[in-house]
């Protein structure tokens, strides 16, 4: 093929754009689609549910308590976005920025705080700052107790940062130092030039993160039950646990649903217009500003506080915890079940995830739309989508009882088929994002440079989108395995006979009020996280000084 | 069974590498080798298909016997349960452990293919669900209905209790006389203003305890019951039964309401031996008595092998498992005459258990939740 767009240039280039006329909105839209199919078919199977049941349970929540759920929530969001920015964005910005000792290891150090499941971070927290905790003894009672609506989103700041962190990092080196740098040399101070130049740079990217962190907070239960704060969330898993009533709940998850996809349209048409990207090709590598000794101290201060909130105060509470106690399950099948799971996950995901960033990037306002939609499975609380999954299994299964007389139990019957759908409903948007902004690198003007000079559709994905989206693809994929090795409701409930992970059996020793064995699965899983992340902030690196070459 | 394990095991290290792998190599090879990733991947999918259905022909087989159990228990008590019941029979005992809730979902979907034979479950509420949604099996057993006492079993034999926890109260003996305490009413006692302490509303042992108290003294009254309690909560309710003890012994509060066998579980442990030094357990004996509630088990409807379910269920009610129960999870065993050894269990002493159908504990459930709520107990 390269021969004969080498003799044919202009052939080539002609035929080359009657081609694109002719995919737009079909090539890679199929996949964009399908990726919305996976994500939306359960949401969908609450709809009917939704409509089946009677209202006497939204009425009289909405006689009572809902008011306070949907406040606490729309409070929560907001602590949980000030809290995750105010410890991402400039730790990302000193880290990409200036040179001081220790740099490298909060590179490494900063994201790990992902590893901890929010609410293992939730039980520990409030063990250890609540009366007789060691922080509540050491302190004298100075620090105040993890609890509420100010604890929860504590909680959630200290163990969601990493995306905004990751994402904003990412944003930070590939934007290179350019128009910071002429920004600088016009006479901006570095104040103005950071908020005026590399701030909206990586806004798309800081963005995605930021989606990422209120998508999860709505969702959540765990962490916000125990700590006391009944959110939109608890309201849902009341109407179903305590009222018996699984229809009502998923009405209530589509009402929360529909807000956030509001949300998150309104954001979307203010930031229409506004999108600003690089031009001018290659950038030159960082060069990194040399800290004196006082101001090295401050950003590693800076740094320090998020990895020392998030990972290592829970963490050595639970190494505490976990030598006082003898574990009684051996931990290692879990270990290998979460693996299994997290990985095949990822794989899966960022498959599906480049999939619909580039229909969302070459095909029409349809594929567009589906994967937009696609975020939508992300923003249901997981015990939900899991509702939604089986509902969905069920309608299939009886599909298929029409058509065939199979009559495997889909759900039992399929192995992890069933799980790994689950999965990807729910998390493949957090590969979405990440791919969308690793992708939103390349300006289309790459795209048609290429194009022009012969290269064919295939050729400029695997030579030039892969090279240079390689860090973004590489951090959705480890987005996807941490999602996984945390998730908990639809493992719970989806998964095959005898299959454990790490994060059921850390959930069933938490239920049961038991933190000690809860420890060591949860380090384990805090454990398993560390060296994905430490290869992708390698990976980053490396990428960073292969382009200054 | 061993071999599938394997596969297992071997497929583990396969994915992993399929997903380093890529990572680790030069750009040029990424995408072959994220295609070889994805083939392996679909192998993979393929493979636990196979063993999925490959364990569900064996056991029809019955060569290789398999008994499926859904729990929404997770104690040490039931492992051991099913580790000496394999011993003892030589069945292979398979589970699946999920929230209550799900549990039910899930078995609803399945529907007629359920592979489950016996579905556990904590609360007299969700036995009750599940028998609503038509889950159970009835099971007719002589041995089951002489050994388990009627008020721990379903009358057409549905479900048979396990084992029973009480909702009892947790005082600091320094702040509080054992005479201000009465029953469950002293929660409410404006004598308490901000000195209780309780878990959240949502939570089962509190609803299925307001179920109760709606069967005892009318909705009127339980809903004064409840707005009483939440006027006096020292604090918003916070964490689980553990929590709120410990907030008594740190003099958050003076009485919490809790589930009998934390205090007793933090009574047997010696770094916990502290916390409850200076507490006491109070059993609110007045009137109709403690509020008991009970972990049962059934055969599915559905079940592949009843007669191993009703093998199970019979041998659960034995000696050892029972102990079990009361030995590793700190729990009354569902049958009185049995002996066990567990000096916590005995220095908290006897109670007078509320002799209330336990049906209507699931009955009353959604009104509890509406209670609660109109109360503002959060």
């Amino acid at each position: 093929m390269a021969l004969t767009d080498r003799a044919l240039p202009a052939r080539r280039m002609f035929g080359a754009q009657t081609s694109v006329r002719r995919w737009r909105g079909i090539g890679p839209a199929p996949v964009g689609i399908a990726a919305a199919l996976i994500c939306t078919l359960p949401v969908l199977a609450l709809i009917p549910m939704a409509f089946a049941g009677g209202g006497a349970h939204i009425s009289h929540l909405l006689d009572t308590q809902l008011a306070d759920y949907a406040l606490n929530s729309a409070a929560l969001v907001c602590i949980a976005i000030a809290g995750t920015w105010l410890l991402g964005v400039p730790t990302a910005w000193i880290t990409t920025r200036y040179e001081f000792p220790g740099r490298r290891l909060f590179l490494i150090a900063l994201p790990l705080p992902l590893a901890m499941p929010s609410y293992i971070a939730a039980y520990a927290w409030l063990s250890m700052t609540a009366a007789a905790g060691p922080v509540h003894d050491a302190l004298g009672g100075f620090f105040p107790t993890v609890s509420g609506i100010a604890g929860a989103g504590f909680v959630f700041s200290i163990c969601l940062y990493p995306y905004v962190f990751l994402l904003a990092r990412q944003a930070f080196e590939s934007h290179g130092v350019n128009s910071f740098e002429a920004a600088r040399t016009l006479g901006a101070s570095p104040m103005r030039a950071f908020w005026k130049i590399s701030l909206p740079l990586a806004r798309p990217s800081i963005m995605a993160g930021m989606a990422l962190v209120v998508m999860e907070t709505l969702a959540d239960y765990g962490t916000v039950d125990f700590l006391g704060t009944p959110t939109f969330t608890v309201g849902i898993l009341r109407a179903w646990i305590s009222f018996g009533d699984p229809d009502a709940a998923a009405r209530l998850a589509l009402i929360l649903l529909i807000l956030t996809l509001i949300v998150f349209g309104g954001e979307r048409v203010l930031r229409r217009g506004r999108s600003v990207s690089e031009i001018g090709g290659r950038s030159k590598p960082q060069r990194r500003v040399r800290l004196s000794a006082r101001t090295a101290l401050l950003a590693a201060i800076c740094c320090a506080v998020p990895v020392l909130l998030g990972l290592a105060a829970p963490v050595a509470h639970l190494i505490m915890l976990a030598l006082e106690t003898q574990p009684v399950r051996s931990p290692l099948d879990a270990l290998q079940g979460t693996m299994l799971v997290a990985s095949l996950s990822a794989l899966i995901a960022v498959t599906i995830g480049l999939g619909a960033a580039y229909a969302a990037r070459t095909g029409g306002w349809f594929a567009q739309a589906s994967v937009r939609a696609a975020h939508a499975g992300y923003a249901v609380p997981g015990a939900v989508a899991a509702l939604g999954v089986i509902a969905m299994l069920a309608a299939v299964q009886s599909l298929f009882d029409g058509f065939s007389g199979w009559t495997a139990p889909l759900i039992t019957g399929g192995g992890l088929a069933a799980l790994l759908f689950a999965y990807q409903a729910r998390f493949a948007a957090a590969a979405i994002g990440p791919c969308e902004s690793a992708l939103a690198r390349i300006t289309p003007t790459m795209d048609q440079a290429a194009r022009s000079l012969g290269a064919s559709r295939w050729s400029v994905i695997r030579r030039i989108h892969v090279p240079m989206a390689f860090s973004g693809i590489a951090t959705a994929a480890l987005l996807v395995f941490i999602e996984v090795m945390k998730e908990l409701p639809a493992t719970m409930i989806l998964r095959p006979l005898d299959f454990e992970t790490l994060a059921v059996s850390a959930h069933h020793y938490a239920s049961d009020e038991r933190l000690a064995q809860t420890a060591l699965p949860s380090l384990m899983l805090v454990l398993l996280g560390l060296p994905v992340m430490m290869l992708v902030s390698w990976l980053v690196t490396r990428r960073q000084a292969e382009s200054a070459s | 069974m061993a071999a599938a394990r394997n596969i297992h095991k071997l497929y583990c290290k396969l994915f992993l590498l399929a997903l380093f792998e890529p990572l680790t190599q030069q750009k040029e090879n990424t995408m072959r080798l994220g295609i070889l990733g994805l083939a392996i991947a679909v192998l993979g999918l393929s493979a636990c298909n196979n063993t999925g259905t490959g364990d569900g022909s064996t056991s029809a087989s019955g060569k290789d016997e398999m008994l499926v159990i859904f729990s929404s228990r997770h104690y040490d008590s039931d492992y051991a349960l099913y580790d000496a019941f394999e011993k003892e029979t030589g069945i292979d005992v398979r589970t699946i452990e999920a929230d209550g809730d799900l549990l039910v979902e899930r078995l609803k979907a399945d529907g007629a293919r359920s592979p489950a034979d016996v579905i556990v479950t904590v609360d007299a509420g969700r036995l009750w669900r599940a028998e609503q949604e038509d889950l159970f099996a009835p099971l007719k057993s002589d041995t089951l209905t002489e050994q388990v006492p009627a008020a721990m079993r379903h009358p057409d034999g549905f479900w048979y209790g396990l084992a029973t926890r009480a909702r009892v109260l947790v005082y600091a003996k320094d702040r509080v006389k054992e005479g201000e305490l009465a029953g469950y009413e002293t929660l409410a006692d404006p004598a308490f203003k901000g000195r209780v302490c309780a878990r959240s509303s949502g939570n089962i042992y509190n609803i299925s305890l307001l179920a109760a108290l709606i069967d005892r003294w009318g909705s009127d009254k339980a809903q004064q019951w409840a707005t009483g309690v939440a006027n006096n909560f020292a604090r918003d309710p916070l964490g689980g039964d553990t929590d709120q003890i410990k907030a008594v012994a740190a003099g958050e509060c003076d009485v919490a309401l809790v589930n009998h066998y934390y205090f007793a579980r933090l009574m047997r442990d010696d770094k916990d031996k502290g916390v409850v030094k200076d507490l006491a357990v109070f059993w609110p004996n007045a009137g109709e008595g403690v509020h008991v509630n009970v972990s049962g088990a059934g055969v599915a409807k559905n079940a592949p092998n009843p007669e191993l379910a009703r093998r199970f269920i019979e041998f659960a009610m034995t000696e050892q498992p029972q102990r079990f129960f009361a030995e590793l999870t700190n729990e009354y065993p569902a049958v009185s005459s049995i002996t066990y050894d567990n000096a916590a269990l005995k220095e908290l002493g006897d109670f007078k258990a509320d002799p209330i159908s336990l049906s209507k504990l699931g009955e009353n459930q959604a009104e509890a939740q509406q209670l609660f709520d109109r109360a503002g107990w959060r």
